[in-house]
């Protein structure tokens, strides 16, 4: 199958190096302590963050640090064909557990010995690069909350196909069986925290694919950057002089 | 930069699903007119002094794709819109418009209308898929003639009538190709114009030439819907029709559904069907399915008679046994009950272009020029195709190539298109030509390209690849090649020498393709696309650029050479102790020719190292050779021929059978044994992705012609393994001494091809190779004419850790369609090299008629098949002359395999031999063919 | 889980008294709310309601499936509820369920009417392709993303704003393949089958906090309530469905005095849902 046609576009009128159309939004839900929308393309997400607060199971808590916690879920309308989606399976765990261990390698977390912190991302739609998106908009919701953080955390995917290196690869892009690197940066320090990769690639072509998807990840940052930059205004400008 | 905008699409994949995609609008979609200020030039491609650029409607790409190849069309748009609609309908002319947009020749440019900004439309409420692209066409000429100004004229060319008419209203020029091409003024474009069908414009133009009196011929083809509620309820079967080569009446489909193959019977059941095509198939009646008994070739009325042609190699060339005694013998009655059905619909054509010859008529008187004549094809499997012409004279004794336009109910032939002229029939030339073009050979010059892949001349080992730790240096052994006369592409060299321990050191010294030719260039893909050079009698079109193949990478003598190299410690019994795979140089002190090589081991006063050499090998190598044969390997004769060619004229001057000598043993032994060492090689580094060549067991079925003739002389096969095989064919003597080879080439005939598979896909148990009785064979020792041996001397590379894998091989179903399309060129360069040598055995004996000696193979109702083993061709030596349908005087004697004439004073019987006459007659003018008759003792 | 003190509390109902709730509203009024159509492109239909801090998604997805054999003249509609953790942490895992089930219940109750098929909102008939052999099958899923109180009636606005938006692909049965098994169907590219929503009700929760009912209650006024009566009203001002909940018991004239407010409440509901469905849906196509 032809994904990027002979003319450099594909299929949905992008160019390899190009994303998707990206928005954010800060406050989505109203009683959380903090959430965003997220959005890339056709994939949307909904981010809400409860804490730092008391923990609930006291069993599991950790006298010097918080204990961040992560639940990942989709709308049963989310994806093309509808279906019940069983809570707690493979997949939602799996992924819970990557934006997890991404979002609390940024949160200072010592700085809040014996608390919780909830992070859940729910997925209305689903059209490709989910983890992405749920862990942008987790960054959202995290600063939305106050949460002190190192450094903001930001996504993006790249895949090959036709021998071209993809940003971003969209639903259909990702189905195509070739290879999809998400990778996940701290972008002021420069840092990888989080890489993917369900395919088989050379070296010298995922290093290609790699650098595209980081990228991504740093054009993502200046866009997350931007949006709370105006929502601070917003708020400042609410509190008056 | 990003203009967004998504938009619904709906598509149906049983479930109903809704489909949601992005689609995002540009501003950077440029025009590609190099008049133009506004857009980047940089990737234009219209030329700057065109007056008139076209832009094309689907339907006109989709129906007139001959035309748009001729140079006269130039200066083309072609709309993203149109590109994908061509794609859905017709992959073919999809693939052809796409190559017309990257030839740097031609003028054509993409536009990507469905992205840009201005062009893009977005369907409306109650408005069709197709108005709806209609409308994109006519809003994307709008905007080039808005775009462009008065610096150029815009032409929309559509042959939809509403189109047209919606164009002309909306203030764009728009003209029909009828009337676009006549106003060029080149009348022989205009044959290129496919008819159109009624509902287009311009059909008053078109007089129907055909009697009033039209009678429905065929059975009208089930609409869709049915064909697929059909299919569903499994009274409908679907599969891709073959046809028999020998016999265009009878097809096949095999049928997943009811896991065998269905036949089809004349052309009414095929109903307009043409190879290639996967149709819908209905089942006859189980009493309806014996009909083959009663519908013999000769009932339909353009009956065409066998012609001579090469002995077959494998069953895959051999005629199917669809003979009337089938049934009779051995009792195999289930094989009379085989399915029979016929087509009732078509679900994917497969037509595409044929070569052949218009059918010889009267010039017509008057009538404007314009003639309707009957194009008959070189595949005999394809029918008959009426095509209308205004330049019949200049046609009547030409090749052409005819495209297939449409194919009516009523009409006994379909009709088609004159596409382009090859040259005169009979000529050599033409000939080769037409052998070419039939087996869908590229013979054009390399492109700029993949030559400029090539290392700069004239080249030398250098001192890198000297220097390289992982290329062990053999310039100081012995290593010579053995090759046929005057062989200029080596690829395969040898040394053997004695080790101090009485053991020998041997040696097989391939030509490093892959030092030069790198995956992913030019170069490899060109290569990979013709996956074998093809050897015709009077030249050879290579898989390679010549300076590769004749001088770098070829083993010449006294030059340093590349070379991957296989090397194993033997013991004097030819076992193998040890076996070592590595790059090299080499510097050969010998290019042999295999009559050379031989006449060295001959002669008993030489006493040099290399003739001692090769001594040695011939030893070990009729070891090897014996203890093949002992594990069952079949040593099957072939009827190949030798022509010897005129240097000027390229006429044939003598042929002959190709004589086998022990130097020829010899090396193709050694060559089999490193083949079957990397097999086993790169199978253990690479299970799943390794290229390996199979030997399917032949089946009962196909033995059974086989083993009917043994039957009739008296001989018992023993055909349950190849063993047996090959132990009953050694006992196979009879009285003279051509016997033997005779029963060889019969069973020959009776195996299916070798095949090239990725070890992924199948079995261990299947990988078998038959012929050779071994459990893994590949091929490793011709790089420079087999693209299936570079992809070896890769997987071998990656092995040794010398180079790492290409991606390709991670991708098994690129692996996959690369194996087949590598069976695909094969199968066709052997067809092409067959039809070379008719070609050229025609043309030899055109000016000498002659006697010779020749076997009957087959019995016939009205005479017999005859096998001239000198020049290694069979054809039909008929007893009663044509048309009197052999009844009365003649009768066939199945069980005994004998024609006996009715008073018995005559028979014939099965291997017999008979003399016959060789001439070419011209029944037919400028139809000249070979025909054998028999010489009345 | 809404921790409020005494005084809070007090505070809260005091307020419900003097018809002047804490954020300002009347006891009958209810918070200003917003429509948004065509949310979820991949379904057939989709609607998001806010509500206030309420904010729930209702999508509509369309099968095609067999009717029931005891209704071969009817499609099937099936309603089901989310509860997503992110509108609160309770709702983590399976703590959402009970909620789910419950919502789901009751607005099969308000919107479908009973088993029979009688009393529902939209023609069930229309969803019909081939009588007794293939019929649309619609999935009403609501989804609530935040959770501010009165999550039944901003549910009920979401489905209705998400039906009137449905658009269902229209069916061709091909011709002669009948029989046995599921005939074949041919689904039209660009046509489709819109519903009358005219007829779909509206739900007005009236809940009892003290002696004084409120409608469209907070998270907080929800959580002093002695019982709540939620009531869906049609176009035409039918009652179509009654749901009590909420452990106190109720005088029966009370019950009907409720009634009779929801029944005028719902009027002024209907109006302003339908001109923000419709303002929603001309929003969308001009986008």
């Amino acid at each position: 199958m032809e994904f990027v046609s002979p003319e450099g576009l594909r299929l949905d009128g992008r160019r390899p190096m190009e994303m998707r159309q990206i928005r954010g939004e800060i406050g989505a839900v109203a009683k959380a302590d903090g959430s965003a929308f997220f959005e890339m393309g056709n994939t949307k997400v909904i981010a809400a963050v409860y804490g730092p607060r008391e923990v609930e199971n006291r069993s599991q808590q950790i006298s010097d640090q918080a204990l961040v916690r992560c639940e990942y879920t989709m709308a049963n309308f989310s994806t093309g064909d509808r279906m019940r989606k069983p809570k707690g399976d493979r997949r939602s765990t799996e992924i819970s557990l990557v934006i997890r261990q991404t979002m609390e390698a940024c949160i200072l977390t010592h700085l809040m010995p014996r608390s919780q912190i909830d992070i859940f991302v729910q997925v209305l739609q689903a059209d490709g690069g989910t983890r992405s998106a749920c862990i942008n908009a987790a960054t959202l919701a995290l600063a939305d909350a106050g949460i002190p953080m190192r450094d903001l955390v930001t996504s993006c995917s790249a895949g090959y196909l036709n021998s071209t290196p993809l940003l971003d690869l969209n639903y259909v892009e990702d189905s195509a069986g070739g290879p999809d690197v998400t990778v996940g940066i701290l972008p002021k320090l420069d840092k990888v925290t989080l890489l993917q990769m369900d395919a088989k690639l050379p070296m010298d072509i995922f290093e290609n694919v790699m650098q595209l998807a980081i990228e991504g990840c740093k054009a993502i940052a200046n866009y997350i950057r931007e949006v709370l930059l105006e929502n601070t205004k917003q708020l400042e400008y609410r509190r008056g002089p | 930069m990003l203009q967004s905008k998504s938009f619904v699409r709906k598509t149906k994949q049983g479930k109903v699903v809704k489909v949601v995609r992005e689609h995002y609008l540009r501003d950077d979609i440029y025009c590609g007119a190099s008049i133009c200020k506004v857009c980047d030039s940089s990737t234009a491609r219209l030329s700057p002094s065109a007056s008139t650029i076209l832009i094309l409607d689907t339907n006109v790409v989709l129906n007139q794709i001959d035309l748009l190849e001729n140079p006269a069309i130039d200066d083309v748009v072609v709309l993203s819109v149109v590109l994908e609609e061509v794609k859905n309908k017709n992959i073919s002319v999809y693939n052809r418009l796409r190559t017309l947009c990257s030839n740097s020749m031609r003028k054509f440019f993409v536009f990507s209308n469905e992205y840009h900004k201005d062009t893009y439309v977005k369907q409306m409420a109650g408005e069709s898929p197709n108005d709806r692209n209609d409308r994109a066409i006519r809003v994307a000429t709008q905007w080039y003639q808005s775009h462009l100004g008065a610096a150029a004229r815009v032409l929309l060319i559509t042959n939809d009538r509403e189109n047209k008419r919606k164009a002309t209203e909306e203030g764009i020029s728009a003209e029909t190709v009828e009337s676009y091409v006549k106003a060029l003024g080149q009348p022989g474009l205009l044959d290129l114009l496919v008819q159109p069908a009624p509902e287009d414009v311009g059909m008053e133009e078109v007089e129907d030439l055909r009697p009033s009196k039209r009678k429905v011929i065929y059975s009208e083809h089930k609409p869709m819907s049915e064909i697929t509620s059909g299919l569903h309820r499994g009274i409908y079967h679907q599969g891709k029709l073959r046809v028999n080569r020998y016999n265009p009446f009878e097809a096949y489909v095999g049928s997943e559904s009811i896991g065998d193959e269905i036949i089809i019977y004349g052309r009414g059941n095929m109903n307009r069907a043409f190879d290639g095509d996967v149709v819908a198939v209905e089942l006859l009646p189980q009493d309806q399915w014996q009909e083959e008994k009663s519908l013999s070739i000769a009932d339909e009325e353009d009956e065409e008679e066998e012609d001579v042609h090469l002995v077959p190699s494998s069953a895959d060339d051999a005629p199917r046994n669809t003979d009337l005694a089938q049934g009779s013998v051995g009792g195999t009655k289930a094989v009379l009950c085989r399915p029979s059905g016929r087509v009732v619909g078509i679900i994917k054509r497969n037509w595409h272009s044929y070569c052949g010859s218009l059918e010889p008529m009267p010039m017509p008187a008057g009538n404007g020029g314009i003639a309707h004549a009957l194009f008959v094809s070189k595949d005999r499997r394809i029918p008959k195709i009426r095509i209308q012409t205004r330049q019949l004279g200049n046609l009547l004794d030409k090749r052409i190539i005819v495209a297939v336009d449409s194919w009516d109910c009523l009409s006994r032939y379909p009709s088609g298109h004159y596409v382009r002229t090859i040259g005169e029939i009979g000529d050599r030339d033409t000939e080769s030509e037409v052998v070419l073009i039939e087996n869908d050979i590229n013979s054009r010059p390399f492109s700029l390209q993949v030559l400029a892949c090539l290392p700069p001349l004239p080249w030398s080992v250098s001192s890198e690849d000297l220097a390289n730790p992982c290329r062990l240096d053999l310039r100081h052994v012995c290593v010579f090649s053995v090759d046929p006369p005057g062989c200029k592409d080596i690829d395969d060299a040898l040394h053997c020498t004695t080790l101090p321990n009485g053991n020998f050191e041997v040696g097989v010294h391939i030509a490093d393709v892959t030092n030069f030719v790198h995956p992913g260039t030019p170069l490899d893909d060109e290569a990979a696309q013709r996956g074998t050079s093809v050897y015709l009698v009077e030249r050879r079109i290579d898989m390679l650029p010549k300076p590769l193949t004749e001088d770098i990478c070829s083993l010449r003598s006294d030059v340093e050479r590349l070379a991957f190299s296989v090397i194993w410690e033997m013991t004097p019994q030819a076992e193998i102790i040890s076996t070592k795979y590595t790059k090299s140089i080499i510097k050969s002190c010998a290019a042999l020719s295999y009559i050379e090589a031989q006449a060295r081991m001959d002669d008993s006063r030489l006493m040099d190292p290399l003739t001692m050499d090769l001594r040695n090998m011939n030893a070990l190598a009729k070891v090897m050779r014996l203890r093949r044969i002992e594990r069952g390997a079949l040593t099957l004769a072939s009827a190949e021929v030798k022509f010897q060619i005129d240097t000027e004229t390229h006429d044939p001057l003598d042929i002959g059978m190709y004589q086998i000598r022990e130097a020829n043993q010899m090396v193709e032994e050694f060559m089999l044994a490193a083949n079957v060492s990397v097999a086993e090689k790169i199978l253990k580094h690479f299970p799943l992705c390794s290229l390996l060549r199979r030997h399917p067991s032949p089946t009962r079925e196909m033995l059974e012609p086989l083993l009917r003739t043994a039957a009739a002389v008296g001989l018992n096969l023993d055909v349950s393994s190849s063993k047996a095989l090959a132990d009953s064919l050694d006992h196979a003597v009879g009285d003279d001494p051509y016997f033997n080879k005779l029963i060889r080439i019969l069973a020959t005939r009776c195996m299916t091809q070798a095949v090239y598979f990725c070890s992924g896909d199948l079995s261990p148990p299947e990988f078998h190779h038959y012929g050779l009785a071994a459990p893994l064979y590949t091929h490793f020792t011709s790089p420079i004419r087999r693209y299936a041996d570079v992809i070896v001397h890769r997987l071998l590379a990656a092995s040794l850790g010398l180079y790492k894998l290409p991606t390709i091989f991670q991708d098994n179903a690129q692996l996959t369609s690369t194996a087949d399309n590598l069976n695909y060129r094969h199968r066709n360069a052997q067809m092409a090299g067959r039809a070379s040598v008719e070609l050229h055995t025609l043309i030899y004996f055109r000016k000498r008629p002659t006697d010779t000696e020749a076997r009957i193979v087959k019995i016939r109702s009205n005479g017999f098949i005859v096998f001239v083993p000198k020049y290694g061709i069979e054809g039909p030596v008929y007893l009663t002359p044509r048309g009197e349908k052999g009844g009365g005087e003649w009768v066939v004697d199945e069980q005994q395999q004998k024609v006996k004439k009715m008073d018995g004073s005559i028979s014939y019987s099965v291997l017999q031999t008979v003399m016959i006459h060789m001439e070419v007659v011209e029944p037919q003018p400028n139809r000249p063919k070979l025909e054998l008759a028999l010489i009345c003792r | 889980m809404v921790g409020l003190s005494v005084g809070e509390k007090h505070f809260i109902q005091g307020g419900i008294a003097q018809d002047l709730r804490t954020d300002g509203r009347r006891r009958l009024t209810y918070r200003p709310f917003n429509v948004e159509t065509g949310v979820i492109p991949q379904a057939n239909g989709s609607a998001r309601v806010r509500l206030g801090g309420t904010d729930v998604i209702a999508s509509v997805k369309a099968e095609l499936g067999k009717p029931s054999p005891s209704q071969p003249d009817k499609g099937k509609v099936n309603i089901y509820v989310d509860c997503s953790p992110t509108a609160a942490p309770m709702f983590e895992g399976r703590g959402g369920e009970e909620l789910s089930t419950e919502l789901s219940g009751a607005l099969q109750h308000c919107l479908l009417g009973g088993k029979s098929g009688a009393g529902a909102g939209i023609d069930l008939s229309s969803l019909v392709v081939v009588e007794g052999k293939v019929c649309w099958d619609l999935y009403i899923d609501g989804l609530v993303v935040s959770s501010d109180g009165n999550l039944l009636d901003a549910l009920g606005a979401a489905i209705k704003a998400a039906l009137t938006n449905t658009g269902i692909p229209k069916v061709e049965v091909a011709v002669g393949a009948s029989g046995d098994g599921l005939p074949e169907v041919d689904i039209s590219d660009d046509e489709y089958l819109q519903f009358d929503t005219s007829g779909v009700p509206v739900i007005v929760t009236l809940t009892k906090v003290g002696r004084h009912y409120i409608v469209d209650a907070t998270l907080e006024e929800e959580s002093q309530m002695s019982s709540a009566v939620s009531v869906s009203v049609s176009g035409q001002g039918r009652i179509c469905g009654l749901i009590k909940r909420g452990g106190a018991g109720l005088d029966p004239s009370v019950i009907l005095d409720m009634i009779s407010v929801a029944k005028h409440v719902s009027e002024q509901l209907m109006n302003k849902l339908d001109s923000e469905i419709s303002a929603a849906e001309a929003f969308e196509e001009e986008s």
